[in-house]
């Protein structure tokens, strides 16, 4: 199973990079100021929970799928691929372990700030409501929608763009703007917006990964 | 060396980058457990050929076998059979050479204990065995290069594909990696490598392919390549001392003209059907008989260098 082996092999590369450092342990970070900051300016004690859940969503996917685009550029124009191409292995596991390693590791920094949420709550207030429980969870699942199809569209662009600037550009305008696509219901106010927004992501991202898959396969390296 | 089974055979291949024609129409074979040397200048269409026999680019014209499975049909078997070094190679900053092999090396199809058994020998073999758990980013130029090297070898290829492997290495590192070149093919494998440096070429390669403006001008053994280069047979003779009774060698049966490039230094051009040894037998006589000491006498053949410099700036011209 070379998806496996591939998938296990960049998981072992990105968990232990700066970026992820950063995304782990910065990402609590960024939130509890973030909240400690709105509560003196406002007045109002916002939910730890729920501030968590805002950081990770905007920060957490544009660094992702910058971070993918990037790596792809980078290590195409290396020629770190030639030497896995030239072994009897799919194309598209290449690129599908990339996104999952990536996306797992990100999904990983959001739980992780989320639960950090909820602990600072529980710590600071001695209770947890049922509401801010359920708001994180609903936010936390868009968080994850919005940054699957974020990473896709790194994936996506990491593949066409010739260079890493071109890359970052396009990751910055347009990457991001892809990947507000599953927040549709929640805008239109539709019923069950959480479950239609995991559908929509899924749908999205699989979508892109696709055209990814496509457009790498016919690249010539 | 078996050289009686084409193991690569590339027919009438061309290649196109939009309107510049990369490769046109070449062809030629690799014998099983030849060591073929691919030569040409910057830009000929070395690289391109290398990369279309690992399957790097796919879209081209023309026929192309690998132990008797057609590209880019059988490129998943084909893949089994082969290593690569490429001219650049690369890899991710953050794995170490261990790291790197263990996962080419189960990439390839081996499992984990051919993996754990291999690459202590393949280390050991280009000399890295000390390094094993360095990360990549921290080796040299040529360090990079050996690992490039290791990763090739690691499923025991039948086809090495080394696309200028002696580049970045120091002279005794170059040595070392003939040895080896050497070495794996009487083990059977069958090499292609292209190389800048002729003498490289000259000390390791069976044969040799010359590629020059995306066209094979020339492919042979030295000796083959220097026949046909060859038009003027032309021995050289070494006086023991200086003579000025050279001129009289003239008279020698089947030499056409008689030069003294220097003192001391004769050479005399032989009739175009001449028979070489009965000539170079006539013209020791002679020398014997004008009383002058003989240091040497050989044939004069073109070094690679002249070969190589010969078939290129025809294609320039």
């Amino acid at each position: 199973m070379k998806l496996g082996l591939l998938f296990k092999d960049e998981l072992h590369g990105f968990y232990k990079s700066k970026v992820m450092i950063f995304l782990w342990i910065g990402l609590p970070v960024i939130a509890l100021l973030f909240r400690f900051i709105s509560g003196a300016s406002t007045g109002q004690e916002i939910p730890f929970t729920l501030v968590s859940s805002i950081v990770v969503s905007s920060i957490g996917g544009t660094l992702a799928s910058v971070m993918l685009a990037v790596f792809l550029i980078n290590e195409t124009n290396r020629h770190v691929y030639d030497l896995f191409l030239i072994r009897p292995i799919r194309r598209r596991d290449i690129i599908l372990s990339k996104f999952l390693s990536v996306y797992c590791c990100v999904a990983i920094a959001s739980f992780i700030a989320v639960l950090a949420g909820i602990v600072v709550d529980f710590a600071t207030t001695g209770t947890l409501s049922s509401t801010v429980l359920t708001d994180a969870g609903q936010s936390l699942a868009n968080s994850l929608s919005m940054i699957a199809v974020s990473c896709a569209a790194g994936v996506i662009i990491g593949i066409v763009s010739p260079s890493v600037l071109v890359g970052a550009i396009l990751v910055i305008y347009g990457g991001n703007q892809i990947s507000v696509i599953p927040l549709v219901p929640t805008l239109l106010n539709l019923p069950e917006p959480t479950i239609l927004t995991i559908v929509i992501a899924g749908v999205v991202a699989a979508s892109l990964l696709a055209g990814a898959v496509a457009l790498f396969n016919k690249k010539q390296f | 060396m078996n050289q009686n089974k084409e193991f690569v055979t590339i027919n009438n291949v061309t290649k196109n980058f939009r309107a510049f024609k990369a490769l046109d129409n070449i062809s030629f074979t690799i014998q099983e457990g030849e060591i073929f040397g691919y030569m040409g200048p910057n830009g000929a269409g070395k690289t391109t050929t290398m990369k279309i026999l690992v399957g790097l680019i796919s879209n081209f014209q023309g026929e192309i076998t690998i132990g008797g499975l057609r590209l880019p049909k059988d490129k998943d078997e084909i893949h089994k059979l082969l290593g690569y070094l490429p001219q650049n190679v690369a890899f991710q900053d953050w794995r170490t050479i261990d790291h790197a092999l263990t996962t080419f090396g189960k990439l390839s199809g081996l499992n984990e204990t051919q993996v754990e058994d291999r690459i202590p020998k393949v280390l050991e073999l280009i000399g890295l065995a000390d390094v094993r758990h360095k990360k990549v980013s921290h080796l040299s130029g040529g360090m990079l290069q050996k690992v490039g090297l290791a990763q090739a070898l690691l499923h025991e290829p039948k086809l090495l594909v080394l696309d200028e492997p002696l580049g970045g290495l120091d002279p005794l590192s170059r040595h070392q990696f003939k040895g080896i070149v050497q070495k794996l093919a009487e083990e059977g494998a069958t090499i292609l490598f292209s190389s800048h440096i002729l003498s490289d070429v000259q000390d390791v390669a069976d044969r040799i392919g010359i590629i020059s403006h995306g066209r094979i001008k020339q492919v042979g053994t030295i000796d083959e390549l220097k026949t046909r280069l060859v038009h003027q047979k032309t021995v050289e003779v070494m006086l023991s001392v200086t003579s000025d009774k050279w001129e009289k060698l003239s008279a020698v049966e089947n030499v056409s003209q008689v030069t003294q490039p220097q003192p001391g230094i004769v050479l005399l051009d032989l009739k175009s059907d001449a028979d070489e040894d009965q000539a170079i037998n006539d013209i020791v006589a002679k020398v014997v008989e004008l009383g002058i000491r003989i240091r040497g006498v050989w044939k004069l053949e073109p070094s690679l260098d002249q070969i190589y410099f010969n078939y290129v700036s025809e294609a320039e011209n």
